[in-house]
């Protein structure tokens, strides 16, 4: 249900009601930063039914929006209700996420699929897909994306899911992703834009079909990020060992960031943590999900850094940490943070070097 | 707007800490509430988290029923180190029909406690909140009280200041001789649950844990004050209310806590004489009673104050409150 909402609330004429309780909508209302609606059903709306209510919830929102998108909750969903009855001759958007169907990621792609994309072929652009809203790199993933594209000459199409319901039936083409676990299959696809080489693959596949398009500048900041990223690398390592590292996230994140700490510190990937399924790999990736699991991993292994979210450094008592994915609680999150593009490799590098120095003076000092 | 009943239970339950939490329901109800109790207690010192887990109902349970699933949640539990597990119905559960409570009267190794809560069918956050505590409550043997202890009732765990309110009521306390003996519930174990008969004061957060208050009474012989102090008045009104239900004097610490106002106030002096106004909440005799003590006075056009919501706890949250106004009215010079 949250994936759902999550996808749906990156549109911002698109109105969304999460038909459950107010228990169903606070959770994704807490961590959206724009608006989202509830029918904060009681008892007596299940045993006499909660069409009504869900009535005057969307004759209040509907002016507000060009569209509405309703997303049933647990109970809606098994109670049966005629939620097209209800719908009518309006355009508004029934999206079934109970929470039992699956996960975030299955709700995003139940929503975005309920959205019926359509690619127009002559619009110009290059689509940007993967966004999340609650995702704390939404809007830096964004702005670094429409970043590159106009070192090159070119802007976004359609943004899923950070633009108009209007834009969803105007995809262009061809599309880059910041985040393959929510891809969107819009368009074809032209790679994602995390890691230096992840960025660079998806710029040349782009000039092969704009070969009109000069991704040079593109090309360039990367050489450059690279340079500069070698240079602190080999200095790192002239005084410290290379990491022992386990990283939590969904794959794709965390297999970036195992690439780049691979390549660039000589790092040992302990584990991967991942939220979500992966192909194969050659870094020693498995599901975790709960956090005993994890809990359990940081514990047995005692790695120097750890890479993940507030769950996990909750739990990590000795280790370098760094703030890499959803949620970080517990902390003030002010600026934009990106991870895709040169940029986010930067950021991060720059996050998991100062932390690792930071730990090995705090040993250092503990020991004198 | 309240949340269900499921987050106000386990703000509760929550607080124990050697004990399991089980939300018998799909895995989003017990990662929604994990992570919303996770984002409370990681803006604390400490860096505790909840002991949540699921029982990860599919979309076969549902048909089929969770009671094996429960089960199976209830067995992986009891392999760590628990003192004792709540079970927490969701509103989906409660729907199907599973017998949660036939369960959890089973033999089991440790205390398993089936609380009820059926999400939004079960009623709202407070409601949730409420019935936790009273179930909680009833697992004690009316023993010798502790001299001079108190015990603190329904303390909000998802509440900012929560830390900080405690630190005031213990001040309070401390100035009449008192201590603070039980945090029900609060960074408390299994066992510490039946040291609820011992305090010879119970104190609610505030006046709706009456009914909780009136069962302890009954059970344990408990009185109890029936609300945290708001405003400078307040403050001091709740030291002589303490006093007066133990039979203690409280002359020394009333005239302390008005000399501490007094110097409270006095670097407040630069609030004197602005304009401000209180949006609709005029008749709050709180807001009121603050804005006179600042000598500031009240115009339509004045600087929107911004109201606090719960009002502050003791003279030490009217200070912080003081410092944000003042923060809000220099931003609006």
């Amino acid at each position: 249900m949250t994936g759902a909402v999550s996808c749906l609330a990156g549109f911002a004429d698109i109105g969304v009601v999460i038909h459950g309780s107010s228990g169903c909508y606070f959770y994704p209302a807490s961590l959206l930063p724009n608006a989202v609606y509830g029918t904060h059903l009681l008892e007596n709306d299940i045993i006499f039914g909660s069409e009504e209510r869900l009535r005057e919830v969307l004759e209040e929102v509907r002016t507000r929006y060009r569209v509405i998108a309703v997303v049933t909750t647990c109970v809606p969903s098994i109670v049966g209700e005629d939620l097209l009855a209800i719908r009518k001759n309006s355009a508004d958007i029934i999206v079934e996420a109970p929470g039992f169907l699956g996960d975030f990621e299955t709700g995003y792609q139940t929503a975005l699929k309920a959205l019926c994309p359509v690619v127009d072929p002559v619009r110009e652009g290059i689509n940007i897909d993967g966004l999340n809203p609650i995702d704390p790199y939404y809007l830096g993933n964004l702005r670094e994306t429409e970043r590159l594209l106009s070192l090159c000459g070119l802007f976004p199409a359609t943004k899923f899911s950070a633009d108009t319901y209007e834009s969803v039936f105007h995809a262009a083409p061809y599309t880059l992703t910041t985040n393959p676990d929510l891809r969107s299959d819009i368009g074809n696809s032209l790679g994602s834009l995390l890691g230096l080489e992840g960025t660079k693959a998806g710029f040349v596949a782009l000039s092969h079909h704009y070969p009109q398009v000069d991704i040079n500048p593109v090309i360039e900041e990367i050489n450059h990020a690279e340079e500069r990223i070698t240079l602190v690398c080999d200095k790192f390592l002239l005084r410290n060992d290379p990491p022992s590292v386990l990283i939590f996230s969904g794959a794709p994140y965390a297999l970036f960031a195992a690439r780049l700490l691979d390549r660039y510190l000589d790092a040992d990937i302990i584990a991967i943590g991942s939220r979500t399924s992966s192909p194969s790999t050659p870094y020693p990736l498995s599901r975790m999900v709960t956090f005993e699991e994890i809990k359990e991993c940081i514990q047995r292994e005692q790695p120097d850094l750890v890479l993940g979210s507030s769950y996990e450094q909750s739990v990590c008592e000795d280790s370098a940490f760094v703030s890499f994915s959803f949620p970080m609680r517990g902390k003030i999150l002010l600026r934009t943070r990106t991870i895709a593009g040169p940029e986010g490799t930067l950021s991060l590098l720059e996050e998991v070097l100062n932390s690792c120095m930071d730990r090995k003076k705090k040993v250092t000092q503990l020991g004198t | 707007m309240e949340g269900c009943t499921i987050l106000g239970a386990l703000s509760v339950t929550t607080g124990v800490k050697d004990a399991l939490s089980i939300v018998h329901g799909p895995n989003g109800c017990a990662h929604h509430n994990f992570s919303l109790l996770h984002a409370t207690l990681a803006t604390d010192t400490d860096s505790r988290f909840p002991h949540i887990v699921s029982t990860h109902l599919s979309e076969d349970d549902i048909i089929f029923g969770g009671e094996e699933a429960l089960e199976r949640a209830i067995r992986e539990g009891l392999e760590r180190d628990v003192g004792g597990i709540f079970i927490l119905n969701t509103c989906i559960v409660d729907t199907i029909g599973d017998d949660t409570a036939a369960v959890c009267r089973k033999s089991w190794r440790v205390p398993v406690i089936y609380l009820p809560t059926a999400g939004f069918l079960g009623g709202g956050f407070s409601r949730g909140m409420l019935n936790a505590l009273q179930t909680l409550a009833i697992h004690a043997k009316p023993r010798e009280k502790v001299p001079r202890a108190v015990s603190l009732i329904g303390e909000k765990n998802l509440e900012y200041e929560v830390e900080e309110n405690y630190t005031e009521i213990s001040r309070l306390l401390e100035s009449l001789g008192l201590h603070v003996y039980l945090r029900f519930v609060r960074d408390i174990t299994i066992a510490d649950l039946t040291e609820i008969s011992r305090s010879g004061l119970n104190i609610l957060r505030e006046p709706e844990l009456m009914p909780l208050g009136d069962l302890l009474r009954q059970r344990y012989g408990t009185p109890f004050v029936d609300r945290f102090p708001r405003g400078f008045i307040g403050t001091l009104t709740f030291l002589q209310d303490v006093a007066r239900t133990l039979g203690i004097p409280c002359e020394d610490a009333v005239a302390y806590e008005m000399e501490h106002q007094t110097r409270v106030l006095a670097k407040f002096q630069d609030l004197e004489g602005i304009a401000v106004h209180l949006g609709r909440d005029t008749s709050n005799s709180f807001l009121r009673e603050m804005v006179d003590l600042l000598g500031m006075f009240e115009r339509n056009d004045g600087i929107h104050l911004p109201i606090p919501i719960p009002e502050p706890v003791g003279t030490g949250g009217v200070e912080r409150l003081f410092h944000h106004w003042r923060r809000t009215i220099c931003a609006s010079l």
